[in-house]
């Protein structure tokens, strides 16, 4: 390396490189191991619950909502109840043992649904 | 991101070498820093040769694939020159294309990144004497092809 090269390396230092544009990476997506992991979890998952639903379901049971047609004297909502528990706590107590007998399965009488799920 | 501003601006100059458009020596840059970041390559002990090799395999690739190629004007040119010389910068681009791969290689290496042909030889496998030889002819070259340019300079 002569006088004359090393003139000749400060010339070409005199042109600078451009910078290029700014990287800006794509957000990095989870290795693919771990995408293969999520996906059989969800899937996991969604077997899990369908599997509850079906062995948790009332048809599995037998057990059937018991629907009727009477009135209920008092509307089974929040207000009415609370009012009639300010004012006259033993007629709450009858409206709610009569609306039990029609709104959640009978187990008194010979051929109360409860009795009959039993026998079966 | 530390690679990306110590190397970037060599590495564009040295894509721009094969590639002459220089946004699509960007985003071979670019790419090649992408998929680093993807950890499909671990970063090797010379990063600068890892580097250096990528980008030339993928302007290579570029070049197979039949991009575009682009007139190299002031928009593509990949230098500046300090004394606002950019008939020069753009002469400098062209000699440098010019030049065999391994000298190109050696003279960008040694002048615009800053190595010591020690290590120019470490990050390229072969002997000092290969990369100083390289080098040498490689100097001889430029000073021929910009000698039109440096008018005021002692060549």
């Amino acid at each position: 390396m002569d006088g004359n090269d090393e003139q000749f390396e400060n010339y070409l230092r005199e042109f600078e490189a451009r910078r290029p544009r700014a990287f800006q990476p794509m957000r990095q997506s989870a290795p693919d191991g771990w995408r293969r992991l999520a996906a059989a979890a969800s899937v996991m998952v969604a077997l899990g619950m369908s599997l509850s639903l079906v062995l948790h379901s009332p048809r599995r049971h037998g057990l059937q909502t018991v629907t009727t047609a009477q009135p209920i004297r008092v509307p089974l909502s929040i207000v009415p109840l609370t009012k009639l528990a300010a004012t006259d706590p033993a007629r709450l107590d009858a409206e709610l043992t009569a609306a039990s007998r029609q709104v959640l399965p009978d187990f008194r009488g010979e051929k109360s649904t409860l009795r009959v799920l039993a026998k079966e | 991101m530390r690679l990306y501003h110590e190397h970037g601006p060599t590495l564009l100059v040295y894509a721009s070498l094969f590639v002459a458009d220089r946004s699509i020596a960007e985003d071979l840059l670019h790419q090649v820093f992408a998929k680093l970041l993807e950890g499909a390559t671990s970063i090797p002990d010379v990063p600068a040769a890892y580097l250096y090799r990528a980008v030339r395999n993928a302007a290579l690739n570029a070049r197979r694939n039949g991009f575009r190629e682009t007139a190299l004007d002031a928009a593509n040119s990949c230098f500046v020159h300090r004394g606002g010389d950019t008939e020069a910068a753009l002469a400098l681009q062209v000699a440098l294309a010019e030049l065999p791969d391994d000298q190109r290689e050696a003279v960008v290496m040694r002048i615009w990144s800053g190595m010591t042909l020690e290590e120019v030889a470490a990050a390229t496998g072969v002997s000092l004497n290969t990369v100083a030889s390289r080098y040498r002819y490689a100097l001889q070259k430029l000073r021929e092809k910009l000698k039109p340019l440096r008018k005021t300079e002692e060549l």
